[in-house]
């Protein structure tokens, strides 16, 4: 095997769809990407698609054993376990523990599938049943603060049929409380998201969040064989993009203030790392102040298996760029019905292309009106005051697409567009990137890369900044 | 024992950004032995309402020094009973009015809207404290814990500190008259 260098390490995320995979030649000098594939997730066993990329990256015919495989190579894996953990997220007063609860839920990997704030009530208690979640969330409360919610809905869930586990991430002060109540659940308890008013903790219920997938993710359909053959634990696929983007400023300070979309068939996935608010005298934040690394995924924002959700939300959007375009409405109401059938269809021709393109500039605009906070002008009469909600982007100097088709993408047309509409959203200014430049994954590599980050933070963060290439700003649109 | 202190949450309304007098009253109700909840300045009803959910407080004090707070306080009694806080004292304090309107005038229009107490911008800061002792006490059956015992041993000091915060807090009217620099464009 003198074609490969000092070491040779593969990394492999096992989608809902695909199973990718890279090898990489691991010098003296870093990582070097030696190869890439891509093989159909075999979804009864996943064992047997991870075997197939696995002996294909390593030129191995598919009859070496697991076994062989395993000494030719240091393996790393994520899996997004059916499109990522189902995460039901409880708080108390929505704009305070609540919004923690999701921000939380969404960084440690997960999607949230409901919220819900205040009381549960009988129909809330039905609801949740019926969703089935992979985890709860469960806060409320600073710590000495408001128990009375807390302790209410812990015996509505203790009288659910829920089986899922419970994640305590509520009033410290009462955690004992909600353990003795929930008797015949799993609950796991943490610190408080959110121990002071304004006080963002949400590292621990992260951690804890992260934990359960493990062990939740490896049960069943032979992801167990491969952890104890590797002796490796899986990672969250959106984990290992999420802990990209924090490593990358660590190593490469030029890269500080940057953000990663990644658009997929099913959601789209938002990620900043840069300071969210910068105290002055002109500008109030209200809320909570967002941590520096934030995800946001946008479960009805898809290219695919989501379309029909996202033509629904992106109405507004669309008709205007429809308009400007000059193709008409009904016409991409049929493309949207056919793709939605037939989620692995192709575009065919140039105005399905746009089509697809004008749908992936959506699942952008809606994105990122919901990761990105605004400002509210507001007189007083000290001056001219600005009221800031959510976090500040202005700072972010690069914009990195990922995914299969932001990887794709020539211009950086279908992320400037949808961002540039962006800037006249209603009243509120919002807070987008000044003076961004757009980049592509060039060979979709971030949430493999994204596998390597723990065991080999300087290299990986390397080569995620060497295979990034940047796009012409202007863009030719019509390409 | 952290837990047995009584949380407040304090803050001023509207659009008014008027932040030295809020910081001495966060300084000086922590000193009588309160948990306080600052929410700094231009907070909202909806935020001190959440605030105090959130933390259990048995009251909320409102400042306002610009002459808006009628306008912006506003149904606070009724959004406080619509969000489940019926029994939260409400105090109110600072410049309430604009132009010489009589304090008996402005002290009933508030009382009216369902706060429990209104303060001119001159009141003694010790004397709020004590009544606010008294109305938890008489309302939740509990007060600052080991706070009376701290208050006969600081008694001389504790004299002072209340005098020197209610300089402060006339220097904090001179602020109105002269904006003050940080907080403007």
């Amino acid at each position: 095997m003198s074609r490969y260098p000092m070491k040779t390490v593969v990394s492999i995320d096992i989608g809902s769809t695909w199973t990718k995979g890279a090898v990489f030649g691991l010098t003296a000098s870093g990582l070097e990407l030696l190869a890439r594939v891509s093989v159909p997730t075999t979804q009864s066993n996943l064992v047997v698609g991870f075997h197939e990329t696995l002996a294909r990256l390593l030129h191995q015919d598919s009859h070496t054993s697991l076994e062989e495989l395993k000494d030719r190579a240091e393996v790393f894996f994520s899996s997004s376990a059916k499109g990522g953990l189902r995460i039901a997220a409880i708080g108390l007063v929505p704009d305070l523990t609540l919004q923690l609860a999701k921000l939380a839920a969404m960084s440690a990997g997960g999607k949230v599938i409901k919220s819900f704030s205040f009381s549960l009530t009988s129909s809330d208690v039905k609801e949740l049943e019926k969703l089935s979640p992979d985890i709860i969330l469960f806060s409320g409360g600073t710590d000495g603060g408001n128990s009375k919610y807390v302790l209410e809905n812990a015996h509505k869930l203790e009288s659910s049929r829920l089986s899922c586990p419970v994640v305590y991430a509520g009033n410290r002060a009462v955690a004992e409380e909600v353990v003795n109540i929930m008797k015949s659940r799993e609950v796991i308890v943490t610190e408080n998201l959110m121990p002071e008013i304004g006080q963002v903790n949400i590292e621990p219920a992260r951690e804890k969040i992260r934990e359960i997938f493990l062990k939740r993710i490896v049960v069943g359909r032979g992801l167990a064989e491969i952890v104890e053959l590797f002796g490796a634990q899986p990672k969250p696929t959106p984990l290992a993009v999420f802990e990209l983007i924090s490593a990358i400023p660590e190593f490469y300070p030029e890269w500080s203030d940057l953000a990663a979309i990644d658009i997929g068939g099913a959601t789209t996935d938002f990620y900043s790392n840069t300071e969210s608010y910068l105290e002055t005298d002109t500008v109030v934040l209200k809320g909570i102040r967002e941590p520096k690394v934030k995800r946001t995924v946008e479960g009805d924002l898809g290219l695919r298996v989501s379309a029909r959700s996202l033509f629904e939300t992106g109405q507004d959007y669309l008709q205007d760029r429809l308009r400007e375009e000059g193709l008409e409405f009904k016409d991409m109401e049929e493309f949207v019905g056919r793709i939605s059938d037939k989620i692995d269809y192709l575009p065919v021709g140039d105005k399905e292309k746009k089509f697809d393109q004008l749908l992936a500039e959506a699942c952008i605009y809606y994105a990122a009106l919901r990761h990105i906070g605004g400002w509210k002008e507001v007189y007083t009469p000290q001056g001219k005051v600005y009221m800031q909600t959510g976090k500040d982007l202005r700072r972010v100097k690069a914009i990195i697409g990922s995914g299969g088709f932001l990887s794709e993408e020539r211009t950086a047309a279908v992320m400037d567009i949808p961002l540039r509409k962006l800037r006249n959203y209603g009243e509120e200014i919002k807070l987008l990137p000044e003076k961004a430049d757009f980049y592509r994954d060039r060979y979709y590599l971030f949430s493999l890369l994204g596998n390597l980050i723990e065991k080999y933070p300087r290299e990986a963060s390397t080569l995620a900044v060497a295979s990034v290439e940047k796009l012409n700003q202007k863009g030719e649109q019509n390409d | 024992m952290e837990n047995q202190k009584d949380t407040i949450v304090i803050g001023v309304i509207g659009s008014d950004c008027h932040s030295v007098g809020n910081k001495i009253l966060e300084m000086f109700f922590t000193s009588e032995g309160f948990k306080v909840v600052n929410l700094g300045v231009m907070v909202s009803q909806q935020e001190f309402v959440d605030a105090a959910i959130e933390t259990n407080a048995r009251a909320i004090l409102v400042s306002s020094l610009y002459g808006h707070a009628e306008i912006d306080c506003q149904g606070f009694r009724e959004l406080c009973i619509e969000k489940g806080l019926d029994p939260i004292i409400l105090y109110i304090g600072g410049n309430l009015a604009v132009g010489k309107t009589p304090f008996s005038v402005v002290e009933e229009k508030f009382k009216k809207m369902g706060f429990d107490r209104v303060f001119p911008p001159d009141i003694d800061l010790k004397q709020v404290a004590e009544l606010l002792r008294q109305d938890i006490k008489e309302k939740f059956g509990s007060c600052s814990k080991g706070q009376e015992a701290r208050d006969r041993a600081n008694q001389a000091g504790l004299e002072n500190q209340s005098q020197a915060a209610n300089q402060i807090g006339q220097g904090d009217k001179n602020d109105r008259k002269e904006p003050e620099g940080s907080t403007a464009e």
